[in-house]
């Protein structure tokens, strides 16, 4: 199959991740991934719109937009979002926050699971603030070789 | 929407039984929580989650789970949770919440570890 692209824009609220998490299974398992994967695929997708819904957007209108590219080997989701711009507020993507997330992680607390999922799961995970103020976050699954495909 | 009516309510020998109708993403997560709070507003101690009929969960909604079960702990109580499709045994696997929820295969052994 050629590159293939497809982009959606969702606005910045939880209710519209559903969706797009169920369209984005339907993607993958047309595209030959396990069920097992699929269902990582899907996980994947809801904790990185999730981040990008409650911790990157300023108001529901600005939206979230995602770009999922499919090539000869993998499928990469791309998340957009414009970033929370409260006043005077850094880049959150510091070398100092992001571990302190990874090390402040237990299975003890309810929240600040999301990203290691993300990096877990993904074959490639990368996060990068963008033009906008925000954060890109793009994850990429490797496409199964014919006999990894399940029937 | 409201998926909290998707969060069906009964009681069994004294325990709170939750069966959830909807797989667990962002938003019915949230409405998940709030059942739960109800729940501990009710002061409600023995509550079991039945998770037969969800095929999706995010670390949001394990991260419900976890939290109210440390709580009824505290008063005594507990909440389990039972009946996970392998999917949703391998977040709970990642996340490290099996640990730390007691998880069980079927309602009745749920129930009955009460
Ligand atoms: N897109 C984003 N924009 C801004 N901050 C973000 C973004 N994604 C993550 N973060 C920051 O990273 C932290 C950790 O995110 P992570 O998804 O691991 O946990 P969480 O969202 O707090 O909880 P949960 O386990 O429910 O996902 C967030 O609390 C937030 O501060
Ligand atoms: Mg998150």
């Amino acid at each position: 199959m050629a590159q293939a692209d497809i982009q959606l824009q969702i606005p910045s609220a939880a209710f519209y991740i559903e969706p797009v998490r169920v369209f984005v299974g339907n993607l993958a398992q047309s595209l030959g991934f396990s069920r097992k994967r699929v269902s990582d695929i899907q996980l994947v997708l809801d904790e990185i719109c999730s981040n990008a819904v409650h911790h990157g957007s300023a108001d529901e209108k600005v939206g979230v937009k995602l770009c999922i590219s499919i090539d000869t080997h993998a499928l990469e989701i791309l998340v957009r979002d414009t970033g929370r711009r409260y006043t005077g507020e850094k880049n959150w993507l510091t070398h100092e926050r992001l571990s302190e997330i990874e090390m402040n992680r237990s299975p003890n607390n309810e929240r600040g699971h999301g990203i290691f999922i993300a990096k877990s799961l993904a074959d490639m995970h990368e996060m990068q603030p963008n033009a906008a103020g925000g954060t890109d976050v793009r994850v990429t699954f490797r496409l199964p070789k014919p006999r990894d495909i399940e029937i | 929407m409201d998926s909290t009516k998707l969060m069906k309510l009964r009681e069994e020998s004294g325990i709170k039984v939750i069966e959830i109708q909807t797989d667990l993403s962002s938003y019915a997560a949230s409405d998940l929580r709030k059942v739960l709070e109800g729940l501990l507003a009710e002061k409600v101690e023995k509550v079991v989650v039945n998770l037969s009929q969800v095929s999706h969960i995010n670390s949001t909604a394990v991260g419900a789970l976890v939290g109210v079960a440390k709580r009824l702990r505290q008063s005594g109580g507990d909440l389990k949770i039972c009946s996970l499709a392998d999917n949703l045994t391998r977040t709970f696997n990642l996340i490290g919440a099996s640990s730390v929820v007691e998880i069980y295969e079927s309602e009745n052994s749920a129930l009955a570890a009460f």
